[in-house]
């Protein structure tokens, strides 16, 4: 491989619109800081342009780490990403297993309106793909050792674009099965009912919910400027202020808001949290939690937190089976006295 | 003035020269004439080229194939199964060309298959290995025997009930049974050995041709390419063998097509027509003709020596390429009817399906799957498990309007279906069939790829790697 085709492979997310880093989202999230500051928040230009390119948020030590992150994660991801089951085996898998019930047969549908049918296939997309987004997020954050990976994202202390890639490779390989596992549903019941009439609305070849997504300043959720909604629509759609609370480290604003797109899976299950526009927030772990703090810290930490969380839980179930026990224990170091 | 013409006269010149060169070297990429290379030759042939047995054989096939869909029920099965079977095992009559015969334009030269060669069948070239794909534990020649006899006595070549469509299922299985298995389990197989046949010799006394070089021709002959296929494209091959494009077929422009040269049989046709649709990503037609044209060549070369070592490996090469692009070519028809079958089940269950119409293609469509399937297992390799996977899959018969199928024959040779299967289950197992093709035989054209959708959608979503996390 030409060291170009390596140096493009790299960048190639910042001109794949299917990508959050895309630059025409890029440009289109500074336009919509600038309008809010400007007309929302009446600050004058010259000071929405300081607040918006604030040097201490981009060339800070933690922008600085989610910089070399995004680099370092794409060579994982080089690596990795072809080893992963991809959706069209999960889809193969599921249309195979559709033929075993005889409710419905293969094309029962395909009769049925071809635009509705593309309508409801890239909106059943989209919110299988959020909907999964939301129960993996919250599962990261429940579950201690998923928590140990998640920790990295959240040991962000300023936000950027950028920090979309400051993740454990583990959780890279989690949301890329989860995506295999979303679409390859989605695709092979649709495939199963309606034959090939399945197609996707596609704008610059996005799904056009997902453009939509990403029009609507996605980028800003991992940013400084607090960008907050209705409170309705903050019910339906999480705003980047939202997001940012997500980040926060008060304790009254942990485990809320997990959702990606839609705030309905956080308002359904309880964890929705309304912006709070008077509010400052810091960013990060707190210092309740002890989170990686140098590079080499973000990809082993996670693992040492593992070891510590199973050996704790080994100790804790030996103990439950010493207790419960009438044998006699290999060794009674840490069990009852018998 | 003077000073233009000339002028002119050199652009011309410098136009006309490529041309006419394009033109004698359109001539030479012809599988024929090839000059006579025996030592010692001392008749008046200047060709060393000939399989018009092989031509004799493909029309035998295609006029058993109309002779199969001709049945009326019954009456007239006595008089029909004997014709059906002066095709089959041959005739001492002159029997007439029944296919390809004449169509609008497109004029076929020979009326008669003496013209092409006399005292050709097919039952002597078939094979007669064991057909497990069928019910009875049958070798080759019994089960096309016992096809005969069922098409005789069906109505248009049709029996409904137990779903089999005789022309398409004797048609396909000959194709294998006879074509590629003589092919690539014969001539292209141990005529090439040193001791058989040899290159100093000819083939029979009295021939114009070396042992060597008439084993090749009848190996090519079997292919039913026309002679100068090199220079024709998938659509024109295609257009031959339809009967359409005269222009395409007429090479030496005397007017009529030659049956001998200028015609495109069964096995090329089914190359073309898979190169020509689908993925449109093949070039079997091509690599087959080219394999067998610079082996030819190579034979030819040698000018009427023992072929060296080093020349029959190189032969072996190209017999090699021939088997394993042929071998796909039928594994691409069994996933395209494959395909079709599945496609068919669909249409049957629609609210508003003509159900009778439907069937009827799904059981012609199932009958080429079978005949494929069968022709598959019929060359020089072994499947081994790959052959008892798909013939599991594919069922001894289809499973009909009311989800029985065949499962064994009477010793009178009539069908019983003792087993039942959902329509559903049956979809399942054609898709299993198709990507059997993809897995044991790489087939890439892919015609009816049930999957296929999958994989646009799919692909069109984009990859899930570096999936954007929050």
């Amino acid at each position: 491989m030409e060291y170009t085709e390596i140096f493009n492979d790299f960048l190639s997310d910042f001109i794949d619109p299917k990508k959050r880093i895309f630059v025409g989202y890029l440009g289109l999230s500074l336009i919509i800081a600038y309008v809010w500051l400007v007309a929302v928040r009446r600050s004058a230009l010259k000071t929405a342009h300081a607040q918006i390119f604030n040097h201490k948020v981009f060339f800070s030590k933690s922008a600085r780490i989610d910089y070399k992150l995004f680099f370092i994660n794409r060579a994982f991801s080089l690596l990795v990403s072809p080893l992963l089951i991809t959706q069209i085996a999960i889809a193969t898998f599921i249309f195979y297993e559709l033929h075993r019930q005889n409710i419905v047969h293969s094309g029962q549908f395909s009769d049925a309106n071809k635009t509705f049918v593309v309508a409801l296939f890239s909106l059943s997309m989209f919110i299988a793909d959020d909907f999964t987004k939301y129960f993996l997020h919250r599962w990261m954050h429940r579950w201690p050792v998923l928590w140990a990976f998640h920790k990295v994202h959240h040991s962000a202390e300023t936000m950027t674009p950028i920090t979309v890639y400051r993740v454990h490779p583990a959780e890279g390989i989690l949301y890329g099965l989860r995506s295999a596992v979303a679409q390859g549903i989605v695709i092979s019941t649709f495939i199963f009912a309606f034959g090939n009439i399945v197609d996707l609305y596609t704008i610059v070849g996005v799904n056009i919910l997902v453009f939509f997504f990403h029009m609507a300043g996605s980028n800003l959720r991992h940013s400084h400027i607090s960008i907050g909604y209705w409170k309705f629509l903050e019910h339906v759609f999480i705003s980047p202020a939202q997001h940012q609370l997500h980040h926060s480290v008060a304790e009254e604003h942990h485990d809320k808001n997990f959702g990606a797109a839609l705030a309905i899976w956080d308002w359904l299950f309880g964890s929705l949290h309304l912006s709070e526009a008077e509010k400052d927030i810091t960013y990060g772990l707190g210092l309740t939690e002890s989170g990686p703090k140098t590079i080499g810290d973000m990809y082993i930490k996670p693992f040492l937190d593992i070891y510590g969380i199973l050996t704790l839980n080994i100790k804790k179930v030996r103990k439950l089976l010493f207790l419960s026990s009438n044998e006699k224990p290999f060794s009674n170091r840490f069990g009852p006295k018998l | 003035m003077l000073k233009n013409i000339l002028k002119y006269s050199t652009i011309m010149g410098a136009l006309v020269l490529p041309i006419s060169l394009v033109h004698a070297g359109g001539h030479s990429t012809s599988y024929g004439p090839f000059p006579v290379t025996l030592q010692g030759y001392s008749g008046d042939k200047d060709n060393s080229v000939s399989y018009s047995g092989q031509v004799a054989r493909h029309v035998l096939h295609d006029s058993l194939k109309v002779l199969a869909g001709r049945g009326d029920g019954g009456a007239n099965s006595a008089t029909l199964k004997a014709e059906m079977l002066s095709y089959f095992s041959g005739s001492d009559k002159n029997k007439a060309i029944l296919a390809p015969v004449t169509k609008g334009a497109f004029v076929i030269k020979q009326g008669t298959l003496n013209e092409i060669s006399s005292g050709k069948n097919i039952e002597g070239k078939f094979y007669n290995g064991a057909m497990m794909a069928w019910p009875g534990s049958m070798k080759g020649r019994e089960v096309a025997l016992h096809m005969i006899d069922r098409a005789s006595i069906a109505n248009k070549g049709v029996d409904a009930e137990n779903g089999y469509n005789w022309p398409q299922l004797i048609s396909k299985f000959t194709m294998g049974a006879m074509a590629y298995s003589q092919a690539v389990d014969n001539y292209l197989d141990e005529k090439l050995e040193a001791n058989t046949k040899p290159n100093n010799k000819p083939y029979k006394d009295g021939k114009p041709y070396t042992g060597k070089e008439h084993v090749w021709d009848e190996g090519f002959g079997y292919f039913g390419a026309a002679a100068h296929t090199l220079s024709l494209t998938a659509d024109q091959a295609y257009g031959i063998a339809k009967r359409k494009d005269m222009a395409s077929a007429d090479v030496n422009g005397d007017g009529v097509v030659d049956l001998k040269s200028e015609m495109v049989f069964g096995p090329a046709y089914y190359a073309a027509a898979f190169d020509r649709s689908g993925t449109k990503s093949t070039s079997y037609l091509q690599t087959i003709m080219q394999a067998y044209f610079d082996g030819r060549q190579l034979i030819t070369s040698a000018k009427g020596a023992v072929l060296t070592n080093a020349q029959r490996s190189s032969l072996k090469a190209h017999a090699s390429t021939i088997e394993s692009k042929w071998e796909q070519v039928l594994a691409e028809a069994v996933f395209k009817y494959a395909g079709s079958a599945y496609k068919d089940i669909n249409k049957m269950q629609e609210d508003d399906a003509d159900v009778a119409k439907e069937y009827k293609g799904y059981v012609k469509h199932w009958g080429e799957l079978k005949g494929f399937s069968m022709a598959l297992q019929s060359g020089r390799n072994n499947l081994g498990e790959t052959a008892g996977t798909m013939n599991d899959l594919i069922l001894f018969g289809p499973v009909t309007l009311d989800n029985s199928y065949v499962t064994d024959v009477t010793s009178s040779g009539d069908f019983k279906r003792e087993k039942r299967m959902t329509w559903n289950d049956y979809q399942l197992q054609l898709l299993k069939v198709q990507q059997l093709m993809v897995d044991k035989f790489s087939v890439a054209s892919r015609v009816n790829d049930q999957l296929a959708d999958l994989g646009a959608l799919a692909e069109m979503l984009g990859d899930q790697s570096n999936a954007e996390t929050d």
